[in-house]
């Protein structure tokens, strides 16, 4: 056996010659938390790879300007050798760790980590922390690190064989996972027989699970274990990454496989098939808190930063803003804050870019979004700052990534130049909200006037006066007495009363005064109705006067007749009787109708 | 006349320009919140001014909260028809609302008639009306009863055409005046309309905060409520507020919102 795996080592380090000519060194920093409190300490570690064998490079540690370095960095080596992806790979990682207390609160920066190996200079990103007062940093700080985490789990702690000698054992790290929180499937084969090969590996289905291979072998390498006192050889069939898509219990099927056991053609070569057994997971939401605008797929150690370039342009030049989540985690289910509109900048859409790898064990990721952007207005422009919040399933708590606002300056352009596009040089477009206003240029309450009690009753009273006037002017007519005209309308009444007053006198049997009194009411009449003094005119000329005014000549003749007989009757008394009496009364009423019937 | 008005106010409270110009440098500052604070107090304190409501405005809106935004531009277009800057950050505001009617355009009468009676000098015609509908009367009293000269008919004339001109315009005004005294604004996030001013009743859609609406009746808790195109329901009093509040022009108290009983 130990020849086998003999020949496996020899194989495997002629295979990975290649690999170990390409020289490949990756540089990795890391802090355990994004932020820390003032009297707190950041554990700073700094991750160099080599994918071949050679001297270590140089590590240039930063100045650390916001933080004291706490005690002497300890450096700590790994090597790994695998066979993945049908290529043998050997790993030598190099992990230097620093401890770090804050000098101050703030936003602060832990300056980039410069490696200089095989004639290159790596470098590092800039790390942003926060730093909060001492003794108020949000839930703690706990330091379980993801690198470590697999490694140290047992996967044949609860293995008890018996006397099987071929075991299919499938494990995962961690059967109570967050959603979206990596969880890493190994499936492991047993062995006390020899197992030549692998004749036929069926994996379950791994629905409810987004997966990623991490190990694929494609050679069997063994490992001995010592399982309830039983030398047993493990071999890695396949590790896989998995990140559960939603709450609740989650299932994972038997894995099956075929095994070819026996030395060569001639001992007892025979295939077996073994099944492994389901396993069942508890897989948790969420908690509960999650702050506005956090996106599900969001879980993970994330880092964010944001870039444009260049910071100084011409009007109508493009910027490129650069916006790049890095960490550990699910790339492919993350989302990245969008930038939204800015005045006086007309932006492209996005692009988006994503890029994988597997280190020791855990999937990281970087996803990097690109626009651009063109200023259409001379000045200053500021990229804002973006906010990303995340859930850190290792932290357990959910975190709010910050990026810098950004001011680029945009210059005008060259005047003059002729250009083959036209570019605007200052574009100014309308909208945005307006500036406020710094003075109260005018106080106003007023009730509008038609709303007052007093404007329609003045509007009513110029008419209303108007009115009045009239109607008083009217009544004023009314009131004024002309004598003339009273005498005229009140004429045919006092020849009736006078004509009461003679019939009055006839049943006394007063003759003279009787015919006095007829004729009275008749001139009385003539002189108020008809203006014509009977008294001062001859009977002639009454005649014609009467006459004139429009009269009937038989009218005329009865008025003269009667004036006659009444004075007739005054100065010769006895020469009438009752019945003529009588009868003159009924004539001088019958002349007085025809004069009031007649023309006035 | 306005920097007669500015030193009136001056002389009568110093300490409001004083609270007015401080808020304005907080909110240059960056502290919204103690500028909104200041302005409001300014506010409750019976000061009416479009530039007050206008900043006030500006600051809710840098808060996020688009519709006590909108209802305060509204009030500065309410005092001040003529307000540009209110009428620009009403329009870039509404660009954002959630709300989007369907055929504003054919039914939203209501909405354009106030829009367009608004900038009406009620005030100066309502004055007008009164000054030459007397002087019309004048004169003709005086051709009438005194005999007076022909231009009196004349002038009695030209003075009822142009108090006929005025009737008009405050008539305008006044129909706009009333349409304005209905209008409110959403200020709650979201909210269920109703078919009936109960929280039993069915929801018949929901309105978010921004949208202007027409109250038309009231109810204990409830006010109904119609958008520009039509559509009509009950929603709880609190969410909406109106435009020209109780106390302004004098118009009776039908219900207290919270703003309106702090």
């Amino acid at each position: 056996m130990s020849t086998r795996i003999g020949r496996a080592l020899g194989l495997a380090l002629c295979l990975s010659l290649p690999a170990l000519a390409a020289g490949e060194v990756e540089l990795s920093a890391t802090t355990d938390a994004g932020e820390v409190a003032l009297d707190g300490t950041l554990l700073l570690r700094i991750s160099a790879t080599y994918s071949s064998r050679g001297e270590d490079g140089e590590l240039k540690l930063p100045t650390f300007a916001d933080f004291e370095v706490t005690g002497e960095p300890s450096r700590a080596e790994q090597m790994s050798f695998t066979f993945s992806n049908g290529s043998p790979s050997f790993r030598r990682t190099v992990t230097t760790s620093i401890a770090l207390t804050p000098r101050r609160t703030g936003d602060l920066t832990i300056e980039a980590v410069k490696l200089v190996a095989r004639g290159k200079t790596l470098q590092t990103p800039p790390i942003h922390v926060r730093v909060v007062p001492a003794g108020q940093v949000r839930g703690g700080r706990s330091s379980p690190d993801p690198f470590d985490r697999p490694a140290d789990v047992d996967p044949f702690a609860d293995v008890h064989p018996g006397q099987r000698d071929l075991i299919l054992r499938a494990t995962v790290d961690n059967e109570h996972p967050f959603v979206g929180q990596q969880i890493t499937y190994s499936l492991y084969l047993l062995a006390r027989a020899n197992v030549s090969s692998i004749e036929k590996l069926q994996l379950p289905r791994l629905d409810g699970f987004w997966s990623e291979d991490v190990e694929a072998p494609q050679q069997l390498v063994p490992e001995q274990r010592i399982l309830d006192g039983v030398p047993y050889t493990a071999y890695l069939l396949r590790r896989r990454a998995l990140f559960a898509l939603r709450p609740g219990k989650a299932s994972i099927e038997a894995a099956e496989v075929q095994v070819l056991t026996g030395f060569g053609m001639l001992f007892s070569r025979g295939t077996s098939r073994r099944s492994s057994q389901a396993l069942r997971l508890d897989v948790q939401p969420l908690p509960p808190g999650k702050p506005p605008g956090f996106d599900s797929g969001n879980v993970g150690q994330w880092a964010l930063t944001a870039t444009a370039e260049p910071l100084a342009i011409a009007v109508g030049q493009p910027v490129t803003f650069r916006l790049v989540a890095s960490g550990k985690g699910n790339v492919r289910d993350l989302h990245l804050p969008g930038l939204g509109a800015l005045p006086g900048v007309r932006a492209y859409d996005p692009t988006t870019t994503d890029k994988e790898s597997i280190e020791r064990g855990q999937v990281n990721g970087t996803r990097t979004v690109e626009q651009l952007l063109v200023p259409e207005r001379t000045g200053s422009v500021e990229i804002p700052a973006l906010t990303m919040e995340i859930f850190d399933p290792y932290q357990k708590q959910y975190r709010t990534l910050h990026t810098s606002p950004i001011a680029v300056q945009v210059l005008a352009g060259q005047s003059g130049a002729v250009a083959s596009v036209p570019v605007a040089q200052n574009l100014l477009g309308g909208g945005g909200l307006r500036p406020i206003r710094l003075r109260m240029a005018s106080v106003q309450r007023a009730t509008p006037p038609w709303s007052e009690p007093w404007f329609w009753p003045a509007l009513a009273l110029p008419p209303v006066g108007v009115a009045l006037a009239l109607g008083l002017a009217g009544v004023r007519r009314a009131l004024r007495v002309d004598p003339g005209d009273r005498r005229v309308r009140l004429a045919r009444s006092a020849a009736e009363k006078r004509l009461r007053g003679a019939r009055a006198l006839l049943q006394r049997g007063e003759s003279v005064a009787f015919y006095a009194e007829i004729a009275r009411a008749v001139t009385g009449y003539l002189a108020d109705k008809q203006g014509v003094a009977a008294a001062g005119l001859t009977r002639e000329e009454l005649a014609a006067a009467l006459a004139a005014k429009g009269h009937g000549e038989e009218t005329v003749r009865r008025l003269v007749r009667i004036l006659d007989d009444c004075d007739r009757a005054r100065f010769a008394p006895g020469s009438s009787d009752a019945p003529v009496r009588e009868t003159m009364l009924g004539r001088a009423e019958q002349v007085i109708n025809e004069l009031d019937r007649g023309r006035a | 006349m306005t920097p007669l008005l500015a030193l009136a106010l001056a002389a009568a409270d110093p300490s409001g320009l004083q609270l007015f110009a401080d808020a304005n440098a907080a909110y240059l500052s960056g502290d919204v919140s103690r500028a909104v604070a200041s302005w409001e107090a300014l506010v409750s304190e019976g000061i009416a001014a479009p530039e007050l409501e206008t900043n006030l405005g500006a600051g809710y809106l840098r808060q996020g909260k688009r519709g006590l935004a909108a209802l305060h531009f509204e009030r500065a277009l309410f005092l001040d028809g003529g307000d540009d800057d209110a009428r620009a950050d009403l329009t870039e505001l509404r660009r954002g609302n959630v709300d989007r009617l369907e055929g504003e355009a054919e039914e939203g009468g209501a909405e354009t008639a106030a829009r367009l009676l608004r900038p009406l000098p009620g005030f100066a015609a309502s004055i007008a009306l009164a000054v030459l509908w007397g002087a019309a009367w004048v004169l003709l009293a005086l051709r009438v009863f005194r005999r007076g000269p022909r231009w009196c008919s004349l002038a009695a004339a030209a003075c009822f055409a142009g108090a006929l001109l005025s009737a008009l315009v405050t008539w305008g005004a006044a129909a706009g005046r009333r349409l304005a005294l209905q209008r409110a604004v959403v200020v709650a996030q979201s909210v269920p309309a109703r078919e009936g001013p109960g929280d039993k009743s069915v929801s018949r859609f929901e309105i978010h905060e921004g949208t202007t609406v027409r109250v038309e009746d009231e109810e204990p808790g409830f006010r109904r409520v119609q958008l520009a195109n039509g559509l009509t329901g009950w929603v709880p009093a609190a969410s909406v507020e109106l435009v020209v509040p109780p106390g302004w022009a004098g118009r009776p108290v039908a219900a207290i919102s919270p703003r309106a009983a702090r």
